[in-house]
């Protein structure tokens, strides 16, 4: 897994490639907590290219959003594909986070 | 700190120390649920919805989850969550459920109390000798329940192997039911195991059904 790291005003764009897994996601969460310890707290994790989450992955997205939502800021999500857009889906995470289909969408929601 | 395992035992037992009706009598799935909740949470297997890996075969220490992280880490099977637990409630959840109750014994948090009926009938109650650790896991479920945080993922699978045994109406009264259900809603798919353990016991509930429909025709 490769971590695509930039800032877009106040918030920072977070884009995993691959897998997040079991094996990936801690790299995964301690990148995102790295920037919420920092002081950014409006955190976007671009999905575009990532093709798989596991059970281990939506844990640490859920613990992400918290840290961030716990700073006064959020996590949200833009561009599943549409396997992991599906399995966000059925587990609910999609009504719990903010989700928007593409980058821009959800840089312009702010 | 409890494993989920030891978390949902002690919300199993009633003031008596005696295990709630669990919906369709499932106790064992529920357990191994527990377990293999224990394990993700441990770095041990993942999930997604079509199987249950390892990741990491090396023991937890605790001999509670160890049986079953070397059952699936040896199995060269290829299995789902529903699989798993389907499997292992048949091999190991009755050893599983005595070494949980030994633990929290041990842990001075329930007692053992065997007693006799009618002289020959022999009944053995766990009732609890120290409620903290109890309150304190009730006291979590609320905290969940009762707000609109995000949730944590511990909470969350709690809160989804607490749905699956159908026992939240002992936990709070019907007018706290009526304000958790929709959280409940929002939460209950959220943790792939504790889902795939509700569907377990959904299809033993059917099965139940359908045997007694036969039996009444």
């Amino acid at each position: 897994m490769d971590i695509q790291e930039e800032t877009s005003g106040s918030t920072v764009v977070v884009a995993p490639s691959g897998r997040v897994d079991g094996f990936t996601s801690p790299e995964l969460e301690k990148r995102i907590s790295e920037i919420i310890e920092r002081g950014d707290h409006r955190v976007l994790l671009d999905c575009a290219n990532m093709d798989y989450i596991s059970s281990a992955g939506l844990r640490v997205v859920l613990v992400s959003a918290k840290k961030c939502q716990q700073q006064g800021g959020k996590l949200s999500v833009c561009a599943l594909q549409p396997s992991c857009k599906s399995v966000m889906e059925v587990s609910g995470f999609l009504n719990m986070l903010e989700y928007h289909d593409t980058r821009d969408a959800a840089l312009a929601a702010g | 700190m409890l494993t989920f395992t030891e978390e949902i035992t002690l919300l199993m037992l009633d003031d008596d120390g005696l295990f709630l009706p669990i919906r369709g009598g499932a106790v064992e799935h529920i357990l191994i649920g527990a377990v293999l909740m224990d394990l993700a949470f441990a770095n041990r297997v993942d999930t997604d919805p079509e199987q249950l890996v390892v990741i990491d075969a090396t023991p937890t220490d605790n001999p509670l989850l160890d049986g079953a992280l070397e059952r699936i880490a040896n199995s060269g099977e290829s299995l789902d969550t529903k699989g798993w637990v389907e499997l292992l409630a048949r091999e190991q959840a009755a050893a599983i459920r005595q070494k949980v109750m030994d633990n929290l014994v041990e842990r001075g948090i329930i007692e053992v109390k065997d007693e006799r009926f009618l002289w020959v009938f022999q009944s053995r109650r766990y009732p609890t000798i120290d409620g903290r650790v109890e309150r304190g896991v009730k006291l979590r479920m609320e905290d969940v329940l009762l707000s609109d945080d995000m949730p944590d993922p511990r909470d969350i699978a709690l809160v989804c192997l607490v749905d699956a045994c159908d026992i939240l109406g002992d936990l709070f009264s019907e007018r706290e039911m009526e304000r958790v259900r929709p959280r409940i809603e929002q939460l209950r798919k959220m943790d792939l195991i504790g889902r795939e353990v509700g569907a377990v016991i959904a299809d033993i509930e059917e099965s139940i059904t359908m045997a007694m429909a036969q039996v009444a025709h």
